[in-house]
């Protein structure tokens, strides 16, 4: 809907374009990964192929890859099934959602979970307790996902829980890939605050679970030398454009 | 009513011994406090919006403290509402009870732990084990400081003091109690990468998570956690019960107080512009929602905080936790956290440990823990007047008569003395006669009575022979001569 009107500002030089600057050098300051797509849907679709096979690398013929991605009308329309077969992966739904609009869908309780995750045919048998859930996330090589905002000063990226949009996909594979508009950019941890207020004011309240994001986990808890990936992703991307 | 804390162990002569003794500790920690301390100052000065909101946090901090109790309520009510249980609990025999009673009612075997400073207060994990629970802590630290029976040695890295070598072999004698694969190596990719399968391992069996918290959020009922390595969302995502153990004053009324807070511990404490992952948790996991505990509780844990609440020592409790003061402070490099005897080192161990545990807890903490050089209340992003409270705990402690009357006699004299010109200028002309017995090669190589203690493990240059008030007035009477 917005798709367009948010394509704009990606060309010639303007506010919009220095937040997407600052952004991408303090991911990368982080050791994140980060990929410009500027060319619209198109140019997303092929970069996400480009971030798949450097974030996860090639698996060989024998083992395929296996790709976790929160199923979101938003995501849905960038037809990531094709997208990652061509990538030699195995294309996985979180289960819950994935036919829903995209926002916070109504669904069942996790019992009925293995419905909601019918299209991912590879993965529905494994799916149908919460343990299920947790040995599938933890045995994915990468996780896709959305963001609900960035921050540029920070290098930070906002995920929201809901039942469409799960905390594991961006927790136990062992990358994370997220997708940025430049739009959702803002300059500040306050800037992206004030969003989570309006969006506070129109659901009542806070999601159950808000996570920000700002590179690969790290630690430097030996002899403070720099150690990522201790329990999180040992990978973190961004790809920013518009779809 | 008065907290209480795990006992200091060894007493601190014997504590300060071994830390003294032991180079590579302390070589360790003078390395990663200075390192910590360089990189805060140039976070700061890279990043001018970070220091206005940590006026703006000040504030804050300081304003919720302010009507604490009706903030926690207000937080209670939107916990509540949310599905969440909140209990308070007055001391560390409260949150055992009531984390093992939730652990019976839901056949909890195995437990998670992400850092937290609160539970170490508590001694909780001791309290769960004795109960027959297997207890694991996951941040990196932690786990390394827990396989070596230890504990923390700085509030932030907590086995800073540990070299790679002795981090492998902790690995390797864990790998053979778990019958895996030792570490391939000591480079710190290989050790992180043995961590990291070992408490994959405990986080997928886990049945519960507990977690501290850094903030707490009033008026939507939000727990804020705040980590680097993700332990904390493992923590607080994978296990089907989530118990968050949070001390009353890491409350704040609202998200825009929370905006001005939420940079300041990584700023102060790492030097990064904001910590990898920030949690807000708000409740258990919602209908539909396939992740996420079953069960949220929230601990409010006292243990002597609300007591400070109105009393001159009240700033204390707007601590984050960053551990700045104990970077910059000269004994800290020195014996490293450990020697404290207490989870709180460095200066904020110093106020907090008697303040929380009773000064008979640690009275050696303010008397001999400090060296007055004040860098830790210009180094406390959140202002905490850390010298002054120092001063006026050890004033207590002194006035509580635990010196000799042979001290009291001697500073009383010494006050009289120097409180007026001939006074001083009469102990100056005694202590010039009295010195010649003492004089050695030109030095002062001892002393009568107790300023013997001064000088009984280091010499002293002596007294001039002239004083500069004798100087002065010498001179200008032989020039009124002339």
């Amino acid at each position: 809907m917005t798709r367009h009107a948010n394509a704009e500002p990606l060309r010639g030089a303007s506010g919009r374009d220095a937040l997407v600057d600052e952004f991408v050098d303090n991911w990368r300051g982080l050791d994140g990964d980060a990929w410009l797509a500027r060319g619209g849907r198109g140019e997303v679709r092929r970069t996400i192929g480009e971030a798949v096979r450097t974030m996860v690398g090639d698996a060989g013929p024998e083992t395929r890859h296996r790709v976790l991605a929160w199923a979101t009308a938003d995501l849905a329309s960038l037809e990531l099934p094709g997208l990652l077969a061509e990538q030699g992966c195995e294309y996985v739904p979180w289960p819950s959602g994935s036919s829903g609009g995209g926002g916070t869908p109504d669904h069942p309780q996790a019992t009925g979970a293995s419905n909601g995750g019918a299209d991912g045919a590879d993965a529905e048998a494994a799916v149908t307790t919460a343990a299920g859930l947790l040995t599938l996330a933890a045995a994915s090589d990468l996780g896709i996902t959305t963001c609900s905002w960035a921050v540029a000063e920070t290098g930070t990226i906002a995920l929201y829980a809901t039942p469409s949009t799960g905390r594991l996909p961006s927790l136990l594979p062992t990358a994370h890939l997220a997708l940025v508009r430049p739009s959702q950019i803002v300059k500040s941890v306050p800037d992206g605050l004030r969003l989570l207020a309006d969006h506070m004011a129109q659901h009542g309240g806070p999601p159950s679970a808000v996570n920000l994001v700002s590179g690969p986990s790290r630690s430097a808890d030996i002899e403070g030398d720099l150690a990522v990936g201790v329990h999180g992703p040992r990978r973190a991307g961004v790809i920013i454009g518009e779809w | 009513m008065p907290g209480e804390l795990p006992p200091a162990g060894a007493t601190w002569p014997e504590r300060r011994r071994r830390a003294l003794a032991d180079p590579v500790m302390r070589a360790a920690v003078a390395k990663s406090t200075r390192n910590l301390a360089a990189k805060k100052e140039a976070a700061f000065a890279a990043y001018p919006a970070g220091e206005a909101m940590r006026k703006r946090a000040v504030a804050a901090r300081r304003s919720s403290l302010g009507h604490t109790d009706a903030l926690l309520e207000e937080l209670t009510r939107n916990v509540e509402a949310r599905g969440g249980h909140v209990s308070r609990a007055a001391g560390p025999a409260d949150v055992g009870r009531y984390v093992l009673d939730v652990a019976r009612r839901r056949g909890v075997r195995r437990v998670v732990k992400s850092k937290s400073m609160a539970t170490e207060e508590i001694a909780l994990n001791e309290q769960l084990e004795a109960a027959g629970l297997h207890v694991r802590e996951t941040d990196l630290g932690e786990y390394i400081i827990q396989l070596a029976g230890e504990r923390p040695a700085h509030i932030l890295v907590p086995a800073s003091h540990k070299t790679r070598q002795q981090v492998r072999a902790l690995f390797d004698e864990e790998a053979g109690r778990r019958a895996v694969n030792p570490p391939t190596g000591d480079t710190t990719p290989e050790l992180t990468a043995f961590a990291r399968r070992q408490l994959r391992e405990d986080f997928l069996a886990a049945d519960m998570g507990i977690s501290g918290g850094n903030f707490l959020v009033a008026e939507t009922g939000t727990l804020v956690l705040i980590t680097n390595e993700g332990n904390g969302r493992m923590a607080t995502s994978l296990p089907r019960v989530h118990i968050a153990v949070v001390g009353i004053d890491k409350i704040v009324a609202t998200w825009m107080d929370l905006a001005d807070l939420l940079q300041q511990p990584a700023l102060s404490g790492t030097g990064q512009r904001l910590s990898t992952y920030t949690t807000f948790i708000t409740g258990p996991r919602r209908e539909g929602e396939l992740d996420g505990p079953e069960e949220f509780h929230l601990l409010l844990l006292d243990n002597g905080r609300h007591e400070l609440l109105g009393t001159e020592f009240e700033d204390v409790l707007s601590c984050i936790r960053c551990g700045a003061c104990l970077n910059v402070c000269p004994v800290f490099r020195t014996i490293g956290g450990q020697a404290y005897g207490s989870m709180y080192s460095g200066p904020i161990g110093v106020v907090l440990t008697p303040l929380l545990g009773g000064l008979d807890r640690a009275p050696e903490l303010p008397k001999s823990a400090c060296a007055l050089c004040y860098a830790c209340g210009d180094a406390c992003p959140m202002e905490i007047e850390l010298p002054r409270h120092i001063l006026a705990l050890r004033r207590t402690e002194i006035e509580r008569s635990m010196e000799p009357w042979t001290v009291r006699l001697t500073f009383e004299l010494w006050g009289r003395f120097w409180a007026n010109p001939a006074g001083f200028r009469l102990t100056g002309r005694m202590a010039r006669l009295g010195q010649r017995a003492y004089l050695r090669d030109g030095r002062l190589k001892g002393a009568p009575g107790l300023v013997g203690g001064w000088t009984a493990t280091r010499d002293a240059p002596p007294l001039a022979r002239e004083s500069f008030h004798e100087w002065w007035w010498r001179r200008r009477t032989s020039r009124a001569d002339t």
